[in-house]
Formats: structure tokens, sequence, C-alpha cells
């Protein structure tokens, strides 16, 4: 480990600032392409590619031509697979859509506005009970979903909320690993000083929090934001105990059904496959979009506090 | 099973014993019980089921029923249903008021107290519509009358009319001839299979042991017994594991897109399954059509006439219905009125349990089998000749141990590996009883 | 969780995330008695009462109980619920499907986790190199099957492993060479794997790439300039900068592993290879949604809670004394 400060101690970029530049700067003498690097990267994006140019080229094969012809040959039954997909049970399929959207749109926004609450009031104030608060929320981290799903039900069913948006909602709000991340944003970028500044000027803390906090933090809760969304558009078990009704599902538990239809019927692989294919183009899109938030500093949380 | 089964009266739900879950639900409910409602205030049920295109058939009676309104959800098929079920049984609420049930399911619904005898609200009328075979189901042999039975399966083989054709063979009629065919369907081209043991569906092996004569639980007084390790299944098991054992049919599990596959690029020859087989050949094959042929399943002794069910579901309702009279009614229209069960065949391809209304609407035959115009004929007359099966109250441990177990056997191919997975079924499902407290024999 | 890493990660005005942490406003300490950091804290604190810690207390009592039965068990009152005691922790320690589960668990994360972190930090380390084209293409494209939900990757993969209808069996089979059943007994562990890895190597890149990404330029420019290898800028300086990201992603990927479950279940219809207790989490399903026994479920989840805090604690344990008392001291 005692590398790790030697190039601090002997840095010799003075010496030739000329070739010292900015990270996102031209090519430099040492900068030369490397071929290995390159290929590697590719194959790995290759192996990532793999599954998905797979369920491309399937989606456009009929029924009766998805397991006798070659695979990786395109058909021209995509729009058709669409069709029989959107005429499935009166649209459900888009439904399922809107419910998943809903589910992780709205339950991701809440929770970003809950972590950063938490996040902001664990990272700028001291307090009683501070340390053993985050300790307990973080341990939720720990605890496999699994696991909450069934008593989650009972407890929901006490109040009749089972079988109904809300028992996917609710539950979904609380995130120990967003408040963990929405702490490390408040830390890292809300300076103290801007705190003190705004409370000279009289501000009450929700309004320090709303107008000058919360900005701050915008890039941040973005992220928490994201996460949340892909946890819970991901989540397959939750609403699969919580819903009976078809009609509520997300597009996982739906997709899920529609291959497990029992003995008696047959599974419909053609639209499970353009099904699984339409829902993966939202999130992608979602994905590039917003890449450039998809930074996630684990290290950073390991501050000393 | 000759001892009266104490009927399940009033709906004293069984609260999971906890503060949280405590009291509210349990009690005096049922209280409505006897209204039917009127078109102004209707009674509203609800009806969770996941046959095809029932919310079909629900709107038809929903049109012409105005005081009792249905609401249909479909859920998913099978265990996920039950278990749905058996959770809002356990929370005190969240239950709908009818439940489709599939026949070896009932036993577990009765006992987690999910599910009511409706026998005082049910004439002798709709139930001499059913056979004796499949209202056992629903009666488990006493008194009661936990269900109305829907659709069933009686078990039949399917083979590819063509291939036979072409290699010259006959359609076997009993399992010795069925090994022989298998033998020689494998030696005329490697890929092909006259069939496949899956691990995956152990209905069909019940069903398959259940033609062989065995029935895999019993009652006796206050105590159960457990015979899934019997005579009638070993032979079963050694007969397929020898099957497995020297290649001559597959041992991949049924259901799988590779399975699919082979239906459809005709590896897979043959099928033994049951009455609804044509659905699930049509959504699988659809090229296929025409090319297959039904049979009666082999039997072990030729000239016997014996199978098994596999599939087929009752519909049932819960112990949460406040609304037990409608809820009756409702159901009783759905599956021995004429209108209905017609519907059932035509829009679900479903073989109806009620035999008498439906005669109509099977005669024209099965579309995917237009080589076979008198395909539900024979089906009715294979129908007559299911043999006794008593389910028991832990099915779902007894199928799960299938799956693990015969997939190691199948897995192992070998013909012993079989018959010790039989042997630990066995094992599992009675440890089981006993863990649960039940006496077992 | 929070360790006392503490690691110059100074980049000026790039990531907010990476920017050193100021120190806890005194301001705010000196007000004397404030509610409103509760008043903040009570929506989280609130939800998690009720989402998390209410259900873990309930997990806990169900545990504690069993059901028993009377008679055939039919008909209403027939069954009733009763204390048990650790009965059910006993009879899930004596089960040699749980025993097997565990064990098999303990395999698959042997294999998973190293295979998962040494591929993302390659990938990472690739990435933040200035000599590798098309990076962004790849990150992205590496990235992607985060997006997509476990159950999904599964059956997708799925397909591609069944031999009658895999690409690949075909590619084989065309080129004369042997194709290996992977949803096999011995190799479906590493089938499962897979799965995970497609899904989860890119996240992992990503978190450790935005650690890379911090590092100023400097520290290591000058050892470039020294005429230090690329390998050698990574392995002596890059790596233990970025340490602390590394072992958070360790403990996360430790925490998914042990609770596998989806992908499994997934592709357990399509194999003789997968039992119903494959994994621990398949034996608390199958406990409680196939043979409806609530309480020996309670009991194996608290098992596997515990065990995940217990080994979480003790890795960050570990980790911590080897990896920073030369940096503390």
């Amino acid at each position: 480990m005692s590398t790790v400060t030697k190039p601090l101690g002997s840095r010799g970029s003075m010496a030739r600032p000329q070739l010292a530049k900015n990270r996102s700067g031209r090519i430099g003498a040492n900068d030369k392409t490397s071929y290995t690097s390159t290929i590697i990267l590719l194959l790995g994006a290759l192996y990532c590619l793999l599954p998905l140019a797979w369920v491309l080229m399937a989606s456009t094969k009929s029924g009766g031509d998805l397991f006798t012809s070659n695979t990786f040959v395109p058909s021209r039954h995509l729009f058709d697979n669409i069709v029989e997909l959107t005429q499935y049970r009166g649209g459900l399929y888009w439904r399922w859509m809107l419910n998943t959207a809903l589910y992780a749109g709205v339950g991701a926004f809440l929770s970003a506005a809950v972590s950063a609450f938490a996040g902001f009031a664990l990272a700028k104030y001291s307090f009683k009970g501070k340390q053993a608060t985050f300790m307990v929320l973080l341990a939720g981290v720990l605890v496999p979903g699994v696991i909450l799903a069934i008593p989650q039900y009972f407890l929901l069913a006490q109040v009749g909320l089972t079988n109904t948006y809300w028992a996917v909602l609710l539950p979904q709000i609380i995130s120990p690993y967003g408040i963990y991340l929405a702490r490390i944003y408040a830390g890292a970028s809300v300076p103290n000083e801007i705190i003190e500044a705004g409370r000279t000027d009289g501000a009450s803390d929700l309004r320090i929090f709303l107008r000058l906090a919360v900005p701050m933090m915008a890039p941040g809760l973005v992220t928490v934001f994201l996460f949340q969304f892909v946890g819970i558009w991901n989540n397959f078990m939750l609403p699969y105990i919580m819903l009976g009704d078809d009609r509520l599902y997300p597009i996982t538990v739906g997709l899920n059904g529609l291959l497990n239809q029992g003995s008696t019927v047959p599974a419909l692989y053609s639209l499970v496959i353009t099904g699984a294919l339409l829902s993966i183009i939202p999130l992608v899109v979602l994905f590039l979009v917003l890449q450039r938030f998809w930074k996630v500093d684990l290290g950073a949380g390991a501050v000393k506090s | 099973m000759r001892r009266t089964i104490r009927a399940a009266v009033g709906a004293g739900v069984l609260a999971a014993a906890l503060v949280m879950t405590g009291c509210s639900s349990s009690g005096s409910s049922n209280s409505n019980d006897g209204s039917l409602g009127t078109a102004d205030k209707p009674v509203k049920l609800t009806f969770w089921g996941w046959a095809p295109n029932m919310d079909k058939v629900v709107d038809t009676w929903n049109s012409t029923h105005k005081n009792i309104q249905v609401t249909y959800v479909k859920t998913d098929a099978g265990d996920p249903a039950v278990t749905k079920l058996l959770t809002a049984i356990k929370a005190g609420s969240g239950a709908p008021d009818l439940m489709q049930a599939e026949y070896q399911k009932i036993p577990t619904l009765v006992s987690a107290d999910a599910i009511i005898d409706i026998k005082k609200d049910v004439s002798a009328e709709t139930t001499s519509k059913f056979s004796d075979g499949v209202l056992s189901s629903v009666t488990l042999g006493s008194d009661a009358l936990y269900g109305i039975p829907q659709d069933s399966g009686p078990m039949m083989f399917y083979y590819r009319a063509d291939v036979f054709k072409k290699l010259g063979l006959s359609v076997p009629t009993t399992w010795a001839e069925y090994a022989d065919v298998a033998k020689k369907v494998h030696e005329a081209d490697p890929k092909n299979y006259l069939g496949t043991f899956s691990s995956a569906d152990a209905g069909e092996f019940a069903g398959l042991t259940q033609q062989a004569g065995a029935s895999w639980w019993g009652s006796d007084g206050d105590s159960w017994s457990v015979d899934i390790d019997s005579a009638s299944t070993k032979k079963v098991a050694s007969f397929w594991g020898g099957l497995v054992e020297d290649g001559v049919i597959d041992n991949q599990p049924q259901y799988t897109p590779e399975w699919n596959k082979g239906l459809a690029a005709g590896t897979q020859v043959g099928w033994v399954s049951a009455v609804w087989a044509p659905g699930v050949l049509a959504g699988n094959a659809p090229k296929t059509a025409g090319k297959w042929k039904m049979a009666p399943l082999p039997q072990w002794t030729a000239g016997e006439q014996a199978t098994g069910n596999w599939g087929g579901s009752a519909v049932a309702v819960t112990s949460q219905s406040k609304n037990v009279k409608a809820a009756v009614q409702f159901n009783t229209w759905l599956n021995t009125s004429k209108t209905a069960v017609s519907q059932m065949v035509t829009d679900g391809g479903l073989y109806p349990a009620d035999t008498v209304d439906s005669k109509a609407a099977l005669a024209t035959g099965n579309g995917f089998f237009k080589n076979q115009p008198d395909f539900y004929t024979q089906a009715a007359k294979i129908a007559e000749t299911v043999k006794p099966f008593t389910y028991g109250p832990n099915v779902n441990v007894a199928y799960s141990a299938f799956n693990d177990q015969f997939g190691k056997a199948a897995q192992a191919k070998s013909q012993q590996a079989f018959l010790d997975a039989a042997a630990q079924m066995q094992k599992i499902t009675v440890a089981d009883l006993k863990n649960s407290g039940f006496t077992v024999k | 969780m929070t360790t006392t890493v503490d690691v110059d990660q100074t980049a000026p005005g790039r990531d907010p995330a990476a920017k050193p942490s100021a120190p806890a406003p005194r301001a705010a300490r000196r007000h004397r008695l404030n509610f409103t950091p509760y008043a903040m804290l009570a929506p989280a604190t609130i939800l998690f009462l009720i989402f998390m810690a209410a259900p873990i207390v309930y997990t806990l009592i169900l545990s504690l109980q069993k059901t028993e039965v009377q008679g055939l068990g039919l008909g209403s009152g027939a069954r009733k619920t009763v204390f048990a005691g650790f009965s059910n922790y006993a009879a899930a320690f004596s089960d040699s499907d749980f025993l097997a589960s565990a064990g098999r668990v303990g395999l698959y994360g042997l294999i998973l986790v190293p295979a998962m972190l040494v591929l993302a930090l390659v990938f990472a380390l690739l990435l933040d190199s200035k000599r590798t084209r098309l990076a962004g293409f790849s990150r992205v494209v590496i990235f992607l099957p985060y997006a997509v939900p476990a159950v999904i990757s599964s059956l997708l993969w799925g397909f591609l492993y069944l031999p009658s209808v895999s690409p690949f069996v075909d590619l084989t089979t065309a080129l004369n060479l042997p194709s290996p059943d992977v949803l096999s007994q011995g190799s479906v562990i590493f089938a499962i794997a897979n799965i995970a890895l497609w899904g989860g190597v890119g996240f992992n890149m990503v978190v450790m790439y935005t650690a890379l990404k911090a590092i100023p330029t400097d520290l290591y420019e000058a050892a470039r300039l020294d005429g230090a290898s690329e390998i050698r800028v990574a392995l002596a300086i890059k790596i233990p900068i970025i340490l602390p990201s590394l072992i958070m992603t360790a403990i996360f990927s430790l925490i998914a592993t042990l609770q596998v479950f989806a992908e499994p279940t997934t592709l357990k219809p399509l194999t003789n290879s997968i039992s119903s207790t494959y994994t621990p989490l398949m034996k608390v399903y199958r406990d409680a949604f196939i043979r409806n026994d609530v309480n020996s479920a309670s009991a194996t989840s608290i098992i596997i809670a515990v065990t995940i805090f217990a080994l979480s604690f003790a890795f960050l344990r570990v980790v911590q004394r080897r990896a920073f008392q030369e940096e503390n001291s």
C-alpha cells in the first residue's frame, strides 16, 4: 500500500506541463489506441448485447416459426406480433406497461423525496439518536425482499389494501439504499456555509432545504430516483404476492403469467418474447437519456461520521 | 373414505392468531347469505379464475342477471391462485366469493378452511349431471359438496398419425406395445421420441398411476393414509424409468421452449395427455393441424379400459363470501346451464364436466382434429373409464416432492432411481402430514 | 455500515458525490432543541416502521409458532396456531435440503462475486484508460442489462441455454463440436451465475468507473510520464484509491448473491437440475407458498437475514483491518 503515496510525493507534472492535460483533453503521446483494451471491452459489450439481439430477432417471428427457423435470421412478423400482443385480452399488455410506469415512476419519485428529507437530516443536522437511526435504516438494505413480502401482505390485508395499486406502491417508497445515497449527496454537495447564510437571512429550515439544498442535491436525487425506478421495475415478488387481479399487474408479473398458463393452456411464447422486447425499450431510453446521472460513488459513503 | 367428514359450517376464519391479524372479519359472517339482490341493488360477487375466455361467459351472466353482478378476476393459473387465496384467508380479508380450484387442490383448500360446503344450496338435479368420479373429487367422499365441477381431464394418448403411417406403426393399446413403438420411433430417427418423462408434471404422473389403480391418499376415521409408494405407482415408475434408462423416450420436462419446438418440428411424435390437449397443440404447433390423432391410453392389461385424470377444475365458494346463496346460484348456472357450458366449449376450449349440457356444443368436433370428427364422442367414452383416486390435504407437498425427486431420477436416467424417487415422495409426504399434526396411518 | 475509511477523493467540480464532505455545520448543533431533523426523518421512519420493522417483528413471531391440526384437518376450526419455541429453527438446521441449498449458495457466491468484481473492475479500468476506443458505446451497452428485470433476463438466457432452441448449439453442431448441456446437474450453477453476472456487471462497472473518474488526473499522470505501464498505474494507484468503492460493491454483491431467487426460479421449469429448494430463498418460497407453512418459511427467513447480516459485518471488519490499518496509522 505504500506505493499509493509515492506518486503523490513525486509528482512530475510540473516538469512537463505540456503533457499534463485535462482528462477530457486530446490524445497525448501516451494515449495511442490500445487494440487489446478496446477489443476486450467490445467483447464485453458483445456478451451483453447477445441476449438482447436474440430477443430482437425472436420477436420478429411468428408463433409457428419461433422454434423452427434459424435463430439469428430475422423474419417479418414483428408488427403482427405487436398487434397480437395489443389484442391480447383487450390491450392488457399496455395496461401492464402503464401500471409499471405508475409503480416505478410515482414510487421512485416519492422514494427520492423521502430519501432526500432523511438524507439531508442525517447529513446536516446533529441530533440525538442520529447514528442509531442511520444504522437501523441502513440495516434494512440487508433484509431480502422475499422475506418482507409475506408479512407485508398480512399487514396490508388488515387494512384491505391488498390487490390494489397501494399494495405495490407503498412498501417500495422506503429505500434504505436511497437514504444512504441521499445522505452522501447531501453531505457532499450542500456546503454548510449556504445553510448558514440561509439561516442568517431568516429562512426556515424547510425553505432552506427546498430552495437551496434540493437544487444542489438534484443530480444525486436523480440517481436515487433512477435506482429506485429500476428497483421497482425489476421487482417481481412484491406485486406477485400482493396482486390477484391481472389488470393491476406490472409487466414482470404479467409476462410471467403469460408464460405459466398451467398445463391445459399453451404458453404464449411469441407474445412473451415480443412483450419482453417492448418492455425493455422504455428503460433503455431512460438509461440513454439520463446516463450522466448514473454516478454511483459507493466509496464516498464510507466517510468519517 | 367411508367416514363423514365434518362439514364446514359458517366461516369461522382461522385468524392467524396474532394481534395484527386479529378478529374483525371472522365470527358472524355470511350474514347476508340469503339475499339474491335486485336489479336496483344487485349483489356483487367476485370470481377468481384463469380458464381461457371465462370473462366472456361471465359477461353473458351479467347481461342476463341484473340482480347478481359478477366481477371476474383473471389470476395466474394453478398454484399462485391457491397461494393467494390461502394468504387472503389467513389475513382474514381479500378473498373472492368464488374461486376456480383444481380438483387436487380441493382437500388443501377445505383443510385450510378456505372453501365451504354448499351442499344445502345445490339441487340433486345439478349434481346428477356429473359422473361419479368427477363428483367424488368435490365431495371428498363425504356428505359435503365443496364445489361444482367445471371441466375435467380424462387422459388420452395423442400421436402423429402421419409419422406412424410412414413408419408402419400401429397405435399401441398396451404399455408394452407403447414401449415397443417408442423404441422403433427413436431407432428410425434418433432425434425423434414418442414421448418424454416430465418431472415438471406431477399431475400427469398421478393420472398415470390412477390408471394403474393407485390412489395416493385415503382417510379412515380420524387419520389419513398415504399410499404413494404402492405397487401400482411402482409399476408406473419402473416402466417410465426403464424407458428413460434405455433412452427410447426423452427425459426433459414438458412445457419448455424445447418441448414446444419438439411438437412444432415433429420430433415429439406422441404425447400422453388429456382431453384438453388440442388447445395446447394448436397453440404450440399450429402447423401440425390435422396430423395428430387421439386414442385411448395404452392399458396395463390387454382389453382393459381404464384411464386417469390430468387437470380440470371445480368452482368453489370461499369462506369469506358474504353472499353464499347468490354465489351458488351463479356457480350452478356457470357450470350446469346449456348457455354457459356451450360458451365454455366454443370460447374457452374446455371439456366441461357437465356432459349432459355440453353434448350439443361438442358434437361439432375439434377444429384441430378435423381428421377425427368423432373426437368428442370418443373422448366421452374414455371419460367414463376414469378410475377413482383420492387426493389428500398436502397434494402440494407431494407434487413438489415429485418435481424434486423425479427430476433427480430423470437426470440420473436409471430405473432404480425412479423407484427410489417414488419411495422418497412417500416419505416426504408422510413426514409433512405428521409434522402438521395430522394422524397418519 | 459506516466505516472509518478516509480516502482523499478530491475531484474539483467534477462529481458532487465525490466532493469531500465538509464537517457538520456547527450552527446546526447550536440549535437548542430542534425538531426539524426529526420532522424530516419522520416519513422515512414511519414507512420504515410499517413496511420493514413491523414485518420483521411479525416474521419473528411467526417463526416461533406452528399450526396444529385436529383429526382429518377438514372443516373450520380444525387448525390452530400454537407456540412452537425454536422447533422451526431446529427443523431448518436439521433439514438436509436446506443445508445443501446453503452450501450451494456459498459455492455460487464464490463463483459469482469474484467473477463479477474482477470483470467489472477490468471493464472500469479499460473505460478509464485513455487508450481505449469506443469506450462510450461499450459503457452504455455493458450497463444495459441492468435495465432488464431478472425474470426477463432469465427467460432470455433460458432460451439460449436449451440445446434444441439455442443458437450456440446450432453453431457448435454446424462446426461439429460437442455441445455441452449447460443446464445439466454439474453446470447449471454456472448457468445461473452467468445470468446474474450479465445483469450485474455493468452496474458494478459504473460504480467503479465513477470512483475512478473522481481520482485527480495528476495523481497518476505523473507516474505514466515516468514510464509506468497502464497496468502498473492501475494496480499501484487507481485500485488502492477506489478500494472503498470496491469493498462496498463487494458487500452489495454478496448480499444480492445470498438472496439469489429469481434466476433459478425462472429456469426451474426448464430443467431437471433445479430442485424446489435449490437456494435458501427458494426453500422459503416453497415452504410459504407451496407447502403453505408460513412458520417454517419465517424461521428460514430469519436465519438467512441473520447470516447476511453477520457475513456483511464480518467481511467489512476483515477488509477494514487488513486494508486500512496502514493508511489510518
